[in-house]
């Protein structure tokens, strides 16, 4: 009970240092301790749900994120340059010092023409070749989301348009897993406070941060009660523990019960539906069925 | 002079989408959408748990997730025919309302608005060198501000979403049998709180700020019109109170409004990176000649039909002016005061309910050998279909025509061209060597590329393919 307690407050301490470090963020701004560092987000072959859930950032919000802790100088959703020119504010970002974010998988079929990015001077290039270029001269490399981080859904079985992860293609650089379906702005960008301000990260031996993924999603889930007393809910909807639906918590890494989501709204579990483990390596297809009766 | 222009990326919409326009004499003569990336989910759902569809399907989309699993759910309970009580169906139209909120507060302000403000200054949206910039310095300055207001505004939109269904993206709350969340007071007035928050910035903020784009940007009025062919599949029409009926099931071919009938709908893959292997099966194939996109294209009745707000203000008689870029950025904004107030009813009914504590009820399902099911509704970007099949207790086949597949779909002949491809030919440009006409029609479309590939099954009996 004593250790099940200590894992609880190790967690509410990691929310305290988060909020605590955004602020600190502030203060080292004013005295200009440090700059923002350029920042590329990449989307590759995925449903560009990362950036739609960076959007939702509350802690602190985005335009707080944008403004303040990066210098953001590429990105597909949000950019207002198209084209060609577009691709030129990718590649002229090479030549700084900058971080590399991905989201969705590389996709390698037909030498990469399943995921085509841009067209710079009549030539199509690919997801892949852009991540390869930009991965060699990146100061940091995160793969955010499950796609990037695992291959994700998009390379579920029978993995149609040859999707691999992140670290699985870049193999000769050191690259922060952030997994999630979507990946919770929270780790997103708590991991790039502490990378501009100490630049240290605390990591497990998969590559994310442990301020995010220490625990698993039982050990401080509030329905541990009821799995303790063996009390499982019969079907969705039901309020006790959710194990024999299917619930993945149990070796899911996230701290989804302590932060939740969309500015602390709520969580699936919240909602009476079990975790489906979308921050675990082989999400989706070692996660399913989702849900069983 | 002829000259080909290319625009690649065209930012500013989700996923990755390739324009090319051939312009001679200032005037587009030839245009060619291509959605360029594939991810394949109908091959991916085969085999696999029926009940798992909905949290899989939402995934194609990060922007749109809750359209695919309002319309997988409602697939699933036509399948295994159950019967979805009216509390559940009022939560679960309210969560898909709160997407729409989401959806097109970000596609005005994130996606559309820098095609026509240089934008707050925080990159990358701050655009110093936008071409035809015509908005006085105080008005840019207030739109500026609403950009950062919409940004917190969009994200109140999915924390409704997450209070009734767990997050957003990729809720889990929306299930077969409706939801799954059960509702508490602190909730509903928590939601009310952030949906009067939301309409007050709609109605304060939103409106003026389309109207003064209208103003300065006229000619948009007659840039970009696709034609009169409109198709919805029905929006909140499953209500008696007239101030949540929206629209039903309807098509308008030119000009000439019809009643719906799905056995219209059609599909073909003649100038997709798809083709029929010998033993009939769709595979992709990225090097097919004279192919161009792996959008697939649509038709009814073997029209091109233009789907989303504007085809549902014009079906639904709301909106009487034109078709054109201008009146579809105007509809979209008009569409989210809407769906806002239309919301603001359906609490009305949640809590009603509420009060008289009715409660939902949850109930466990069991896979049916065989069955087949599918659900046809409109959602933010216009009318979007899954049609399953379910054999041995697995999904046996699954196809999808997203919103995007009607509007951004690859033309199926020279003579049949696709809805996007229309609104671009015969448009004037003013600076070849900043065309910025051809992103401001294009994104009027609000084109989601995640959403848009898909090959579809084949086997699928309620379909006729037309491979040519």
């Amino acid at each position: 009970m004593d250790n099940k307690n200590k894992s609880c407050n190790a967690m509410d301490e990691v929310v305290v240092k988060v909020k605590k470090k955004c602020r600190e963020i502030t203060k080292d701004l004013e005295e200009g301790k440090y700059q923002k560092m350029n920042l590329i987000w990449f989307e590759a072959n995925g449903c560009s749900g990362n950036i739609i859930s960076l959007l939702n950032a509350s802690d602190p919000e985005v335009g707080y994120f944008l403004k303040n802790m990066v210098n953001m100088t590429y990105e597909n959703s949000i950019m207002s340059t198209q084209g060609q020119k577009a691709y030129e504010k990718f590649l002229d970002t090479l030549n700084t010092e900058f971080i590399l974010v991905v989201e969705g998988a590389v996709s390698l079929k037909d030498n990469g023409k399943y995921n085509v990015v841009a067209t710079y001077n009549d030539i199509e290039i690919t997801a892949k070749d852009a991540i390869k270029l930009a991965s060699r001269k990146a100061k940091y490399i995160l793969a955010v989301g499950n796609c990037a981080a695992y291959g994700g859904i998009s390379a579920a079985v029978p993995n149609p348009s040859g999707c691999i992860s992140l670290p699985e293609y870049i193999k000769d650089k050191w690259i922060i897993r952030l997994p999630g379906c979507p990946c919770n702005p929270y780790w997103v960008v708590g991991t790039i406070g502490e990378l501009i301000t100490r630049g240290l990260l605390e990591i497990d031996k998969d590559n994310r941060p442990i301020e995010f993924y220490g625990n698993t999603i039982h050990d401080a889930c509030p329905r541990r009660g009821y799995f303790e007393k063996k009390i499982f809910a019969k079907t969705l909807g039901d309020k006790e523990c959710m194990l024999r639906l299917g619930c993945r918590g149990p070796v899911t890494r996230a701290n989804c019960p302590i932060v939740e989501w969309n500015d602390r709204s709520s969580w699936p579990i919240g909602i009476n539906t079990p975790c489906i483990g979308c921050t675990n390596p082989g999400f989706p297809d070692k996660m399913e069925p989702f849900v069983r009766y | 002079m002829s000259v080909k222009l290319n625009i690649d990326p065209l930012t500013r919409v989700s996923g990755f989408l390739k324009i090319e326009v051939q312009v001679e004499n200032n005037k587009i003569i030839d245009a060619k959408c291509t959605g360029s990336m594939f991810r394949g989910f109908e091959l991916m759902l085969k085999g696999r748990n029926p009940f798992d569809v909905i949290y899989f399907t939402e995934r194609i989309c990060g922007i749109c997730s809750t359209a695919h699993s309002y319309v997988s759910s409602q697939a699933m309970e036509k399948a295994m025919e159950v019967k979805v009580s009216q509390l559940a169906m009022y939560i679960r139209d309210f969560i898909h309302g709160a997407e729409f909120l989401q959806n097109h507060l970000r596609h005005f302000y994130l996606y559309t608005l820098p095609d026509y403000v240089r934008g707050p200054k925080i990159n990358p949206v701050y655009n110093e060198d936008l071409s035809d910039y015509r908005i006085p310095e105080n008005i840019e300055q207030r739109i500026n501000r609403s950009y950062i207001r919409a940004l917190e505004i969009s994200s109140l939109a999915h924390q409704i979403l997450a209070l009734l269904a767990g997050k957003a993206p990729h809720n889990h709350g929306i299930f077969i049998g409706g939801v799954t969340s059960n509702l508490d007071a602190n909730i509903i007035f928590t939601v009310e709180e952030k949906l009067k928050t939301i309409s007050g910035f709609i109605e304060n903020n939103m409106l003026k700020d389309v109207y003064d784009i209208a103003e300065y940007y006229k000619d948009y009025f007659t840039k970009g019109s696709s034609g009169k062919n409109f198709l919805s599949y029905g929006l909140f029409d499953n209500y008696i109170e007239k101030e949540i009926f929206y629209v039903k099931p309807s098509a308008m071919i030119k000009g000439q409004l019809e009643a719906f009938n799905a056995d219209y709908i059609d599909e073909s893959i003649n100038n997709s990176w798809y083709e029929k292997d010998p033993k009939g099966d769709i595979t992709d194939n990225r090097n097919k000649e004279g192919a161009y996109s792996f959008v697939k294209t649509a038709r009814y009745k073997g029209e091109a039909m233009e789907v989303g707000p504007l085809a549902r203000m014009v079906l639904c008689g709301e909106y009487k002016k034109g078709n054109a870029s201008m009146d579809r950025i105007l509809c979209r904004v008009l569409e989210v005061n809407k769906v806002a107030m239309i919301m603001q009813n359906i609490l009305k009914l949640i809590k009603e309910s509420y009060i008289s504590a009715n409660s939902l009820e949850f109930k466990t399902y069991e896979i049916p050998n065989i069955a087949k099911g599918e659900a046809l509704r409109d959602t933010t970007r216009g009318a979007l279909g899954h049609w399953l099949t379910i054999e041995n207790k697995a999904i046996n086949t699954y196809n999808i025509i997203t919103p995007s597949v009607w509007n951004l779909g690859p033309s199926e002949s020279p003579k049949s061209l696709g809805v996007v491809e229309k609104a671009l030919i015969g448009t004037s440009i003013e600076n070849i060597s900043s065309p910025v006409e051809v992103g401001r029609i294009v994104r009027s479309f609000d084109p989601c590329i995640s959403c848009a590939t898909h090959i579809h099954g084949n086997n699928f009996k309620d379909i006729e393919y037309s491979i040519i």
